[in-house]
């Protein structure tokens, strides 16, 4: 057998492996899909199938245009926005101290960041609400960002300072000899290296700001400020009201704007260390 | 492009620093604000009703999905608690002893609350007071699917309906189906044993007796429905007409006629050995006032309370979503009259028991689950479940403290 | 020597602003509950609470019995079932995903992403009700084809918790995959290429150049899960302790044990007492393990 038959065989059982595997993951969520394309108002039924037998995208239309999921939409887009970028101006700095250099206290900080995630943060709510009171910033958006921003800050830190240790300090000494200042060094040498992890970092703020509904739904009133898993959360089909297919259809349609960023962002996540950087 | 990058992120978080603060101007005795979590339906009702019933007050709904938790947070902060709120009779106990719920008695008219229904009024009031305005409530009803059950064959007894279960249940079909080991539901039988999940004073299971009675009884139904006890499947299996009969609210009502389902509501069945109905808990749905606007903005909320005392809206609310009013003038109107689903909540009135609506209460949910799952779905013995259950309300009770 | 000053004052500098927020939104929190748990706040006293001294952590000891060690020695394998699938399985997948001639990686990486876009809430119901039900379920549809009878996947204790790993697996994979993935982004190349001329197999390169270079990316990550895994609480309550849809498992982890015997009294002191020895109990563990991989260094 050739060489390029066995690659060729190889090649195509992963592809199989892969779509069988993508299949058995979304197989839940492709049951979402269909009970959100079916007429029927149920959630359950006893004789699934994956093609729906009614066939409609009214439930689609009713989350459009029914809803105030536009306002929604832009309310987290929003929160979004701001959210991962204060994440990161905040802890890119601070990471990068922490990863190189050596001030008293460092190991000490570095040390409780971690154990401070022991703390079970089911009762939290109620400490961040009396703080967040005498500062009138209950019920409005800087309150909320604010809160998401503290909540990914000690995620945000360690996982860039993490990705920091491992970009050797050579190159950076290198761009110190030829005058660089500390910012022009992070901002050209490090931050192109840290690329993946800076990625994922924002897209893990990104995804907690998304699907957060219980500060989204306690903090805020009114409709007009519910964010998307919010607005899902209240659409959330109770035993006395709601649509499952509705719901349904609001699911999909919340987690699809995140997909999206999700494969777009993958052209970034390789790393520049292998585009030339220790190399060159 | 950094330097533009950031300047656009620092100009957002200044547009977001001053733009989206909003302040609630304390000044607005004339602005009321209601939480609630019900159906659009009844929440237009009475926003359409109330335009004209008190134009001169602005009153605004907020749909509050968390609304008990939002509520122990906020608490009587005027500027981030509401006014009002419209909620089911059982958190009074809870609230009051924060102490954040008015009297609603000095807020109405000597005599306004003269032709409601007593259970309704019974369930707002906590320690002597009323802390609820009731609006319209709630109970379960035995509800039959008239294709396959005829209205001579729908039990009037338990052992009857027993006895129907036993006949055609099987091959994936269902005589009868109830949430079993759910609290909620459950409660209908040790009451239809004359026994109670928790008693005024907050003793919990006071006859324990008839609470091992009922679930031992009960246990011969469990053993013919479905090992599932969530409202999703016990729902199903009725809207798909796999299930003949159920114990259900009056919120499935809407699904079941969607479902093209030739509803029955007929009667709960009497207890053969005591005698009794089978008496589910009522909810009483009403309308809650804060201290606060209670004090600030006493004049916006009595004229509000006096339109709700109106039988005008409890005719509307019966009328758009089959809520079965608190006043009982409502129900000479012809068309109350004439709806078989108000009219058998009305009748199911008379034996129901408000849910307990002390501060207890809250624990017992969880016990009462607790002891249910352990006996009808794990299969553990009646006395040894009771026991625990007994003691962990106990403890948990006591743990209020 | 100036200049050494200088960098410390400016390292802290850069760091307040971090450090701040996470005081406020972490460190304050946990003081609070600190002192709340030496109060007597709960429904009877909400507003006009006093200063109980050490009183809720002496009740709190009662709820110390078996069923709390129980709990949480379940909690502890749970932990460990659950790190050891993860880390596994996103490993093999993700060098999977990396062999050079996957042409539609970005499709297949995208769509395994999808448990994590939605809402936990939402993927954890549909679990629940698509998959798991008894009578509707996926599962105990196929089982009906395959002409077996119908399964109680949530009623007892093992069955429960494979229920449980299976979709805690299903909603955290995706987060561990990235970061593997990002990790392995960062092997430099030229390592493989030489260790290849040296004629290491598969094995070996993965055991001498992978792993050791992707640990020290990883380990923030993995060791956050394993926080969260430890504290897991929806997966658990939601799928088999929900009140009203409650499924007869007895597996509880230590928070929804704790919900269950103390959170639901709506007496915060106590809450707060059970809380802060749950956070101590933590702190104990992974200063031990701290303590154990410095010691091994």
């Amino acid at each position: 057998m050739s060489k390029k038959l066995k690659e060729g065989i190889g090649l195509t059982a992963l592809n199989i492996f892969f779509i069988v595997l993508c299949f058995v993951t979304l197989i839940p969520i492709l049951y979402a899909v269909s009970v959100s394309l079916n007429g029927q108002n149920s959630l359950l039924s006893s004789d699934f199938s994956f093609i729906p037998k009614d066939f409609t995208l009214d439930h689609y239309k009713e989350v459009i245009f029914g809803e105030d999921i536009l306002t929604w939409f832009c309310n987290t887009v929003f929160l979004a926005a701001v959210t991962v970028s204060l994440s990161l101006i905040f802890a890119v700095p601070a990471a990068y101290c922490f990863s190189r250099r050596h001030f008293p206290g460092r190991k000490a900080i570095l040390k409780c960041l971690v154990l401070l995630n022991s703390f079970p943060a089911i009762l939290s709510m109620f400490a961040i609400y009396r703080l967040l009171r005498p500062m009138g910033l209950v019920n409005t958006r800087v309150g909320l960002i604010l809160v998401y921003t503290g909540t990914m800050a000690v995620f945000s830190l360690w996982n860039t300072k993490g990705y920091f240790d491992t970009i050797p300090t050579e190159i950076e000494e290198a761009a110190r000899m030829d005058g660089a200042t500390d910012l022009q060094v992070v901002l050209r040498i490090v931050l192109p290296l840290a690329k993946p992890s800076i990625i994922t970092t924002a897209l893990q703020v990104l995804i907690y700001v998304w699907n957060e509904y219980i500060y989204a739904t306690t903090f805020m009133t009114g409709e007009d400020k519910y964010t998307l898993a919010a607005g899902l959360n209240a659409l959330q089909a109770t035993e006395m009201t709601g649509s499952w297919p509705v719901f349904a259809a609001a699911s999909i349609t919340v987690s699809l704007p995140v997909l999206v960023i999700f494969f777009m962002c993958q052209k970034y996540m390789t790393s520049g260390l292998t585009a030339g950087g220790v190399k060159g | 492009m950094k330097k533009t990058l950031a300047l656009i992120l620092a100009l957002i978080m200044l547009v977001s620093m001053t733009a989206c603060r909003t302040t609630i101007d304390p000044a607005q005795a004339n602005k009321l604000t209601v939480w609630h979590d019900k159906e659009d339906a009844v929440i237009e009702a009475l926003e359409s009703y109330l335009k004209t019933a008190v134009p001169d007050v602005e009153i605004v709904f907020e749909k509050k999905t968390s609304l008990t938790d939002s509520l122990k947070l906020v608490g009587n902060d005027p500027s981030a608690a509401p006014d009002l709120f419209i909620f089911a009779h059982d958190k009074v106990g809870v609230f009051a002893e924060m102490g954040i719920l008015a009297p609603v008695k000095d807020l109405l008219a000597a005599d306004a609350l003269e032709h409601y229904l007593p259970m309704t009024v019974e369930a707002g009031t906590y320690q002597d007071t009323l802390y609820q305005l009731p609006l319209y409530f709630e109970t379960l009803l035995f509800m039959y699917n008239r294709r396959y059950m005829q209205d001579d064959e729908v039990p009037v007894t338990t052992d009857g309906l027993l006895a129907y279960m036993q006949k055609n249940t099987g091959r994936g079909r269902y005589g009868f189906v109830e949430q079993h080991s759910t609290a909620y539901y459950s409660a209908a039988w040790i009451h239809g044993f004359g026994g109670s999940i928790i008693d005024g004073s907050g003793t919990p299971f006071p006859d324990a007796k008839a609470v091992k009675d009922a679930l031992e009884y009960h246990l011969k139904f469990v053993a013919l429905m479905p090992g599932e006890t969530e409202y999703n499947t016990v729902n199903t299996l009725f809207l798909e007409g796999k299930a003949d009969a159920t114990i259900g609210g009056p919120w499935m009502v809407p699904s079941a006629r969607a479902a093209e389902i030739n509803l029955g509501i007929a009667a709960m069945p009497t207890v053969d050995a005591t005698g009794k109905a089978l008496a589910p808990y009522s909810g009483v749905q009403g309308l809650h006032v804060l201290k606060y606007a209670a004090e600030h903005k006493s004049e916006a909320v009595k004229k509000l309370c006096a339109a709700l005392t109106d039988p005008a809206i409890g005719i509307d609310l019966a009328l758009a979503s089959g809520c079965a009013p608190a006043n009982a003038l409502c129900y000479d109107d012809e068309r109350v009259k004439n709806d078989e689903l108000v009219q058998a909540m009305r009748a199911t009135a008379e034996i129901a028991v408000p849910m307990p609506n002390i501060p207890e209460m809250d624990v017992m949910w969880t016990v009462v689950g607790n002891l249910l799952t352990d006996v009808n779905l794990s299969g553990k013995g009646i006395d040894d479940s009771f026991d625990a259950a007994l003691k962990q309300a106990e403890q948990l009770i006591d743990a209020m403290k | 020597m100036k200049n050494r000053k200088k960098d410390t004052l400016l390292s802290y500098l850069w760091s307040t602003p971090s450090l701040i927020l996470i005081a406020l939104m972490v460190v304050f929190p946990i003081l609070y509950t600190g002192y709340i748990s030496l109060t007597n706040m709960n429904v009877y006293h909400w507003f006009d609470f006093t200063i109980v001294g050490m009183e809720n952590y002496i009740r709190a000891l009662f709820v110390f019995d078996s069923g709390f060690l129980s709990a949480l020695i379940a909690t502890v394998i749970w932990t460990a079932v659950n790190m050891v699938l993860q880390l596994i399985i996103a490993f093999v997948l993700v060098t999977l995903l990396n062999v050079q001639k996957l042409k539609l990686r970005k499709l297949y990486k995208t769509l395994l992403m999808f448990p994590w876009a939605m809402p936990g809430y939402v993927s954890i119901l549909l679990w629940k009700t698509g998959m798991f039900n008894t009578q509707f379920g996926l599962l105990n549809q196929w089982m009906e084809k395959l002409g077996q009878d119908a399964v109680r996947w949530l009623s007892s204790d093992v069955s429960a918790f494979i229920c449980c790993t299976v979709v805690n697996l299903w909603l955290a994979l995706p987060f561990m995959i990235m970061i593997m993935d990002g990790a392995m982004q960062s092997i430099d190349r030229s390592y493989y290429e030489s260790a290849l001329l040296d004629g290491a197999s598969w094995l070996d390169r993965t055991r001498y150049i992978t792993v050791p270079a992707i640990t020290p990316i990883i380990a923030p990550a993995v060791i956050i899960t394993v926080f969260t895994t430890f504290k897991q609480f929806d997966v658990v309550y939601l799928l088999t302790q929900q009140a009203g849809a409650k499924t007869g498992s007895g597996f509880h982890t230590i928070l929804t044990y704790a919900y269950e015997n103390a959170f639901i009294t709506n007496n915060y002191g106590y809450s707060s007492a059970i809380s802060i020895i749950i956070f101590i109990l933590l702190l104990v563990f992974s200063a031990r393990y701290q303590m154990r991989e410095e010691r091994d260094r």
